[in-house]
């Protein structure tokens, strides 16, 4: 169980990231959805205990981050956006000293750590150089790396960002198999609709909204996307598309007009932000 | 003493072991090249130091070669440290687990020196050979060494957690690297200078480890002066490590 309460940060620069962030997460995984900078990164750190927030407070699993860190770590598992085994360090190694960084004896690390890496499919190449493997099993060690830890709480900031298609399904069926509660971000819609129970929308350092895909959608029942190359009533325009949404019922004469009707996704959910922020 | 041993207790044993062998020893079989890179400028000194003097200040060369050895590859770390830290957020990785920035530096650093174990090798096996080697200078020898390895993991640290690019990093660590071997009386007698610019340059702790390696190896007077200005180096530089360094950042 997560929850933060009005949780501030500000840089030393003056960027303040978040600006009272408040939310409670009980459902096994939750995706967190926002633009670059929309303080998704500095949420994940903040809750991880890597960075301290400015004001607020946050516990995990009853856990103050603020006052009693050392024990929230016990009950957590962050893998940062970018992370890159250590190039030399083969898969097997990596994860074992991830867990001896945790407290874990060497024999009951390596034991886990080997059947972390056979669960991701990486037990073929667990002797190699993390740097000979590619970009989609690098990441898996870091998933590797969250089974074989076996935390309450696991937060992974964009865990599939430049994988394709094949190696991302891997990496999901993988964070599937963590077995407490997963905490994500990302940019992929498609990866929030495939994993996530619940999903926190943020923008400028804010929660918009929160809840399942299926009530963030509820706005959008029985309509379409309609994208016009004609300027429109109540479009947005992204590049030199305008994007409007309309009862299905009316796409028809939408058609005839030589526009493209879509159904609507949860990319929708960030475009209509976009069209409610322009009107 | 027990302030000490509370201290020794909290350590993350396992993970500094797991740390020193798996990016340490372990490495060390397929990167020799890395290691050969990290000897390669003081032994050079040490040639150099010995045609040109005709032999005569060979002695030192030795005892300076190991200070240099010493110091190039605890400064080494700090490239390394800024990778992990900038690059592959290795050190996020940590900061979020049991290990603290104690069992990291020490992990680390004990990591960094083992890649100069065969170079220490080699200078004892030369100090043998010369005569200049004995039980008393061995363990003297380590101690100062030791003062000395805290002392610049200390200041790697603090630069590697402050830096913003890893190319400055390296441009720092080697021309602190080379500050370090030729300003300080490392490769040269440490009576040729005055005594006020030796103290001055005493803030620099290779020049009081270089300047106790040579009394040790009764080559030059022993100067046990430079002994507590080492030691009180040693803790004012881990004091601003404990101050300085990021881990959980801000």
């Amino acid at each position: 169980m997560i929850v933060v309460k009005d949780l501030k940060k500000k840089y030393p620069d003056g960027t303040a990231a978040l600006k009272g962030v408040s939310f409670s997460i009980d459902k096994k995984i939750t995706c967190i959805l926002g633009r670059n900078g929309a303080g998704k990164t500095t949420l994940i750190r903040i809750l991880s205990t890597q960075l301290r927030p400015s004001s607020g407070s946050a516990k995990i699993e009853g856990h103050d981050i603020v006052n009693e860190p050392m024990s929230a770590r016990n009950d957590v598992v962050s893998i940062p956006q970018e992370a890159i085994p250590i190039n030399y360090v083969n898969p097997v190694d990596f994860v074992v000293l991830y867990l001896s960084a945790r407290g874990m004896g060497i024999n009951e690390a390596r034991r886990r750590a080997d059947n972390a890496i056979k669960r991701v499919g990486l037990w073929s190449v667990r002797d190699k150089p993390s740097d000979e493997l590619s970009g989609g099993m690098k990441r898996k060690i870091f998933v590797a790396m969250a089974l074989a830890a076996d935390a309450p709480v696991t937060f992974l900031d964009e865990p599939t960002t430049g994988l394709d298609p094949l190696s991302r399904r891997e990496v999901w069926a993988a964070i599937k198999e963590l077995k407490g509660q997963v905490v994500l971000t990302t940019h992929y819609m498609e990866e929030a609709q495939e994993l996530s129970d619940e999903v926190i929308m943020m923008e400028s350092g804010k929660v918009i909204s929160k809840g399942s895909i299926k009530k963030l959608m509820r706005p959008f029942e029985g309509m379409v996307r309609v994208e016009s190359k004609e300027k429109q009533k109540g479009a947005v325009r992204i590049g030199n598309t305008y994007i409007s949404y309309v009862d299905r019922r009316r796409a028809e004469s939408y058609v005839i007009k030589g526009s493209i009707i879509k159904p609507v996704t949860l990319d929708d959910l960030f475009v209509k932000r976009g069209v409610e922020l322009e009107s | 003493m027990t302030c000490l041993l509370k201290g020794v207790w909290s350590l993350n044993l396992k993970y500094i072991c797991m740390h020193v062998w798996l990016i340490g020893v372990k490495p060390i079989k397929t990167l020799y090249m890395y290691m050969i890179s990290n000897i390669a400028y003081p032994l050079s000194l040490l040639f150099a130091v010995g045609v040109l003097s005709d032999g005569k200040l060979l002695p030192f060369a030795l005892s300076g070669g190991l200070v240099a050895l010493t110091a190039a590859n605890t400064l080494v770390i700090a490239g390394e440290i800024a990778v992990f830290r900038l690059q592959n957020r290795y050190q996020d990785l940590i900061v979020s687990t049991n290990a603290g920035p104690i069992d990291y530096m020490i992990g680390e650093t004990i990591a960094g020196i083992s890649w100069a174990i065969p170079g220490i090798a080699f200078y004892f096996a030369m100090d043998l050979v010369y005569g200049i080697l004995n039980p008393y200078r061995i363990v003297m020898t380590l101690f100062v060494s030791a003062l000395l390895i805290i002392s610049l993991a200390s200041i790697a640290f603090v630069m590697a957690s402050r830096v913003k690019y890893v190319r400055n990093i390296w441009a720092i660590s080697g021309i602190l690297s080379i500050l370090l071997m030729t300003i300080s009386p490392t490769f040269y007698p440490y009576t040729y200078i005055p005594k006020y610019v030796l103290f001055a340059l005493s803030i620099i702790p290779t020049t009081p480890a270089a300047v106790l390696e040579q009394g040790i190896f009764g080559i030059a007077p022993i100067a046990w002066y430079m002994l507590p200005i080492l030691i009180v180096e040693c803790i004012i530089y881990v004091m601003i490590a404990k101050w300085f360094i990021r881990w959980r950042e801000d």
